[in-house]
């Protein structure tokens, strides 16, 4: 299955449909870990036949801008409905990779959003998974979305 | 249109533009009411009478299956239409919340388009 074009066409489509931004997606990053600096990032868990995580990190002022499209208010710094926006964000684009991932999304149930922000913060894998991060540029500056999963044998 | 629908979803963020998405499509409500989780609607409809509800599935509490289950079992509430807006449109659960009774359903992401193909059969 090719998850990075999946990736791709979820984030795009929300970004079209909802957030009335363009986003086009890079190359591949080959990160292990990363580090992220003033960002905001929306995680949403997966559990069933596929186990892991998806993910999407912004930038502060990306995050506020991805806000702002998608309330249709000015934005001016990181608050509650920048993180709130952010993992109903992740939470949309769970929805479309369990769909990708599985059979009408049979035997994969999707976590409630959480969100993290902060100055600074790595994120690891844990285990042995595919970790997938693919990044996107916009008006506003890039972001990445991430996909871990690990396989159940 | 002098109707009132209420909206359950725990994302504020989506509440927010569920409401923009209504108003786009040419809904007008007289009252748009709110509730983030099954729980908190199953408590507001104990006082409010609405003609509409669209609810997410997924959410903490008391989400939108279980929702549907409760609303069945009291007369009072039971006929409101329910339109699921969720991530999992398209998925198995989405056959579940019709089996309990939810007249539809609209994927995120969404157009205005959609809602108004969805909920126009209804209103």
């Amino acid at each position: 299955m090719d998850l990075p074009k999946k990736i791709a066409e979820a984030t795009q489509e929300i970004f079209e449909t909802m957030i009335m931004m363009e986003a086009t997606a890079g190359e591949l990053s080959p990160e292990t870990a990363k580090t992220f600096h003033c960002t905001v990032s929306g995680m949403v868990g997966l559990a069933g036949t596929f186990k892991g995580m998806l993910a999407i990190h912004t930038p502060n002022q990306v995050a506020m801008a991805i806000t702002s499209n998608f309330l249709g208010m000015d934005v001016d710094e990181v608050n509650e409905d920048v993180t709130d926006a952010i993992g109903e964000l992740a939470n949309m684009l769970a929805g479309s990779i369990k769909l990708a991932l599985s059979d009408k999304g049979r035997d994969i149930t999707l976590s409630i959003p959480s969100t993290i922000s902060g100055e600074e913060y790595t994120i690891s894998c844990v285990a042995e998974t595919d970790r997938v991060i693919v990044p996107f540029a916009t008006e506003a500056g890039n972001f990445c979305v991430e996909l871990q999963v690990e396989k159940e044998n | 249109m002098g109707t009132k629908v209420l909206i359950i979803d725990d994302s504020n963020t989506m509440r927010k533009i569920v409401q923009r998405s209504l108003r786009q499509a040419g809904f007008e409500f007289e009252k748009i009411l709110e509730a983030g989780d099954g729980q908190e609607a199953l408590d507001l409809l104990g006082s409010e009478s609405v003609d509409l509800i669209l609810s997410d599935i997924n959410m903490p509490n008391m989400d939108g299956l279980e929702f549907l289950r409760q609303k069945s079992q009291n007369d009072d509430i039971k006929d409101i239409p329910v339109v699921m807006i969720t991530t999992e449109a398209g998925t198995d659960i989405i056959g579940e919340a019709k089996s309990l009774g939810a007249r539809g359903s609209i994927k995120k992401p969404f157009t205005p388009d959609q809602v108004n193909d969805v909920l126009g059969e209804l209103l």
